[in-house]
């Protein structure tokens, strides 16, 4: 009886389950769309501040003390010692290689150009390494999003190079020509504008600047853009002064400073260090935007639960004949208030993985319309959801159920209640 | 007023007041739709000025330099201050070569000199171990500091025959070329080179658009002189803002139909509920235009409180999440308040039309016979 009665009631009131059915779709999905994107917005947001450039710098240990003002090089900076370059692709291997989003080495010399001495740097453009079995693709063109060429980006093999915008107008150079640099010719592939002190250098293949520096295998620094975690006080502590759990978690965490201890065990002799403007900074951009996204995706629970209830307690009052009936006829209050949540989990059932399943496009659309990229949906948050539209719904319904019940039979059957 | 009219206001006033909790359920209803709206709204307006000050907190994002070897004219930061607005932080820099005083390691290093309260406030993350507050203080480089071999001491640096005498106050670090230099008060900087400022960076406020703007009219201002944005600061920030705006934008959507739909679902019940009421109406003889305009009156006025009172309560919780999440006050936005109150009466009044448009179809008297 008690189950012809279920499946009456889902038969015959096809509009009222509608609605209710309708209300729970639409408040897990949007629950279920708010939480992937608040929980995947961090992620996106870091990529997006990557754009920034490099946060983590590698270079000699004893190296040469800088002196320079603006484009100025007083002293050469070659004395100090080099990083080799065949050991560039051992970065990809450290424990969070994978959040290496991008690296170009750097060797600076001073070659003879057309007029007077012309500041050269050496890098990666878009070179393809390999470490192991993967093969990679990096170089200042995903390092340094903004910087603009005019022309074309050279390959990283030939002669062909770039040349600074003021550099250019400076010696009255155009895309295509050839340039004399250290006895030798370059073909100027494109002009490059960074609005910073590249634009007085010339940016050629690290092989060719390596010639004529007369330094194989040799770099300056190395520039490394990681995906990294916002440093906490955690982070500011020494790894060498801590015991052992601590100092696993510690190496364990994508911290800008624990990658760049990383890439100290990976460069003997070497320093990394983190880039503070970039790794600071960021570290509050995205705490921010973490915070307002997780309180974003909570008042859209609330908001949910809000929705969902409404529409659960609507739907039951309008049903009070039905109850007075039932009471009359000699229905005990539990059999009916387990009627009514049993219709209240079958609809929170069904109706939720339809809901999970439209915020899921839902999270998608918003992904691939903001951050051209699709919103990756941990597999945890189906049992929560379905959870959580389990408890708002049965809760939602539970007043409603209890007033419904109240009511004398005799004055909700006349019409009067 | 006519006897028509005052039985009108009469009826709706007894509806609003004496009726029991149904008018009140509603006001709730329509009072949490609009404090949701408003809190997004309100978030929605104040993200953008939160994530920009963040990004000023990266330093300068315009710098203005002197071609190779000159120095800015002497009224350049006034003439900067006048174009940018109180608002803005200037900080000059000049530069020249020091050599230190001992010949057997005759070191050179860049010594720059600035005004450390500004460069204070513009690179809030330079990592510094102590400000310099004296005129003879300096702030040392990480890498100048070991090279030198300064370590807290006093220390002289030569400049075209003229000598310096420093106290190494703090270490500065910061993972860049500011390593490699010695930071100097500007004004002992100048006694001792008579060198002037050759650069100014400076950071501006505003968005991507205002910044760019704030560089064409420096431009302006300082001819012969290269005013640059900082172009990677200003990309980052660009990118992120416009990416929070359209995330921000699809919340606010999304949580509004949800909370539309709550609304919807409890005012439409709330009038097909007193059914009885606009049969007993029409029974003794008032027009269907009558009935419908008491409705959408009632509707109306609910909106309007549940409009106001949302508004408040939704600043509040704008205020309190920037509170907490930004740590700054978001002034409540007033532009809100006419949308926040437009949407709510818009809900109240398809809510109420689609009930009645079904109840005209239905005798009177079937109703009244609780059919």
């Amino acid at each position: 009886m008690f189950f012809r009665l279920l499946y009456q009631s889902f038969r015959r009131q096809q509009r009222r389950k509608l609605l209710s059915g309708i209300a729970v779709t639409l408040g897990v999905a949007v629950a279920t769309a708010m939480i992937a994107v608040g929980v995947d917005v961090g992620d996106k947001i870091n990529r997006e501040l990557r754009a920034y450039g490099a946060n983590i710098v590698v270079y000699p240990e004893d190296a040469a003390l800088q002196v320079r003002i603006g484009d100025q090089e007083v002293k050469p900076a070659s004395v100090g010692t080099h990083l080799k370059e065949s050991e560039l692709p051992r970065i990809k291997g450290i424990f969070w290689g994978h959040n290496i989003l991008a690296f170009a080495p750097f060797l600076e010399t001073q070659v003879q150009g057309p007029s007077g001495s012309i500041r050269v740097l050496g890098t990666y453009f878009d070179k393809q390494l390999r470490f192991g079995t993967e093969g990679f693709s990096t170089g200042v063109k995903q390092l340094y999003p903004w910087w603009k060429v005019q022309g074309t980006w050279p390959s990283d093999t030939g002669r062909d190079v770039l040349i600074g915008s003021q550099l250019a107008s400076r010696v009255g150079k155009h895309i295509g020509e050839a340039i004399e640099l250290s006895d030798s010719s370059a073909r100027i592939a494109g002009i490059l504008n960074t609005g910073g002190t590249e634009d007085n250098a010339v940016i050629a293949p690290l092989p060719l600047v390596q010639q004529w520096a007369h330094a194989p295998d040799a770099v300056d620094k190395i520039y490394v853009s990681a995906l990294t975690k916002p440093e906490d006080a955690f982070a500011r502590r020494d790894p060498d002064r801590m015991i052992t759990a601590d100092r696993d978690r510690w190496y364990c965490s994508p911290y800008a400073n624990s990658i760049a201890y990383q890439l100290r065990e990976v460069f003997p002799g070497a320093r990394a260090e983190q880039i503070r403007q970039a790794a600071q900074n960021e570290g509050t951009v995205l705490s921010h935007i973490s915070g307002m996204m997780l309180l974003i995706a909570v008042a859209s629970l609330i908001a949910a639960a809000l929705a969902v209830s409404a529409a659960m307690a609507t739907t039951i009052l309008e049903r009070r004949q039905e109850v007075g009936l039932m009471k009359s006829l000699g229905a005990t209050t539990s059999t009916i208030a387990s009627l009514f949540v049993c219709e209240a989990t079958l609809l929170a059932l069904g109706a939720g993985i339809l809901g999970f399943v439209l915020g899921d496009l839902i999270a998608q659309r918003i992904g691939q319309a903001v951050f051209h990229s699709g919103v990756s949906i941990t597999p945890v948050l189906l049992p929560m959801v379905m959870l959580l539209a389990l408890l708002v719904t049965i809760g939602g319904s539970a007043a409603a159920i209890r007033r419904a019940l109240k009511l004398d039979p005799v004055l909700v059957l006349r019409g009067n209640a | 007023m006519s006897v028509r009219a005052s039985m009108f206001f009469h009826v709706l006033k007894r509806g609003l007041l004496g009726r029991g909790n149904r008018p009140l359920i509603a006001f709730i209803a329509l009072s949490v739709a609009a404090t949701m709206i408003t809190a997004m709204l309100s978030l929605y307006y104040g993200l953008e000025n939160k994530l920009n000050r963040d990004f000023r907190s990266y330093g300068a994002n315009i710098t203005i330099a002197a071609p190779d070897g000159q120095q800015l004219p002497s009224d350049a930061i006034t003439r900067a201050r006048s174009t940018l607005g109180p608002d803005a932080i200037i900080a000059p820099f000049a530069f020249a070569i020091a050599h230190t005083s001992n010949d057997r390691n005759d070191q050179a290093v860049v010594v720059a000199g600035t005004d450390l309260e500004q460069v204070r406030r513009l690179n809030a993350w330079w990592s510094i171990s102590k400000w310099p507050n004296a005129d003879d203080e300096a702030l040392a480089g990480a890498r100048a500091e070991s090279h030198l071999q300064l370590n807290q001491a006093i220390f002289n640096l030569h400049f075209a025959g003229h000598a310096l005498q420093l106290k190494d106050a703090g270490t500065l670090r910061t993972g860049s070329d500011e390593e490699n230099r010695v930071y100097v008060p500007l004004t002992t900087f100048e006694r001792w080179t008579g060198i002037g400022p050759s650069l100014l960076e400076i950071s501006a406020p505003g968005s991507h658009e205002q910044i760019t703007t704030t560089v064409s009219q420096l431009q302006a201002s300082f001819p012969g002189m290269q005013v640059r944005p900082v172009r990677q600061l200003l990309q980052a920030q660009g990118g992120v803002v416009s990416r929070m705006r359209s995330v921000m934008l699809a919340s606010t959507l999304l949580i509004a139909l949800t909370v539309a739909l709550c609304v919807f679902s409890t005012l439409t019940s709330s009038v097909l509920e007193r059914r009885r009421d606009f049969a007993v109406m029409k029974a003794i003889g008032s027009s269907q235009v009558t009935v419908n305009a008491l409705f959408a009156g009632e509707a109306l006025t609910i909106a309007l409180c549940a409009g106001v009172v949302g508004y408040v309560v939704g600043s509040a919780v704008a205020v309190w999440i920037s509170q907490a999440n930004f740590h700054a006050v978001v002034t409540p936005q007033l532009s809100v308040l006419p949308l926040v109150i437009l949407a709510d009466v818009v809900l109240a009044l398809v809510a109420a039309t689609v009930p009645l448009a079904r109840l005209q179809r239905i005798e009177p008297a079937g109703i009244l016979k609780g059919e």
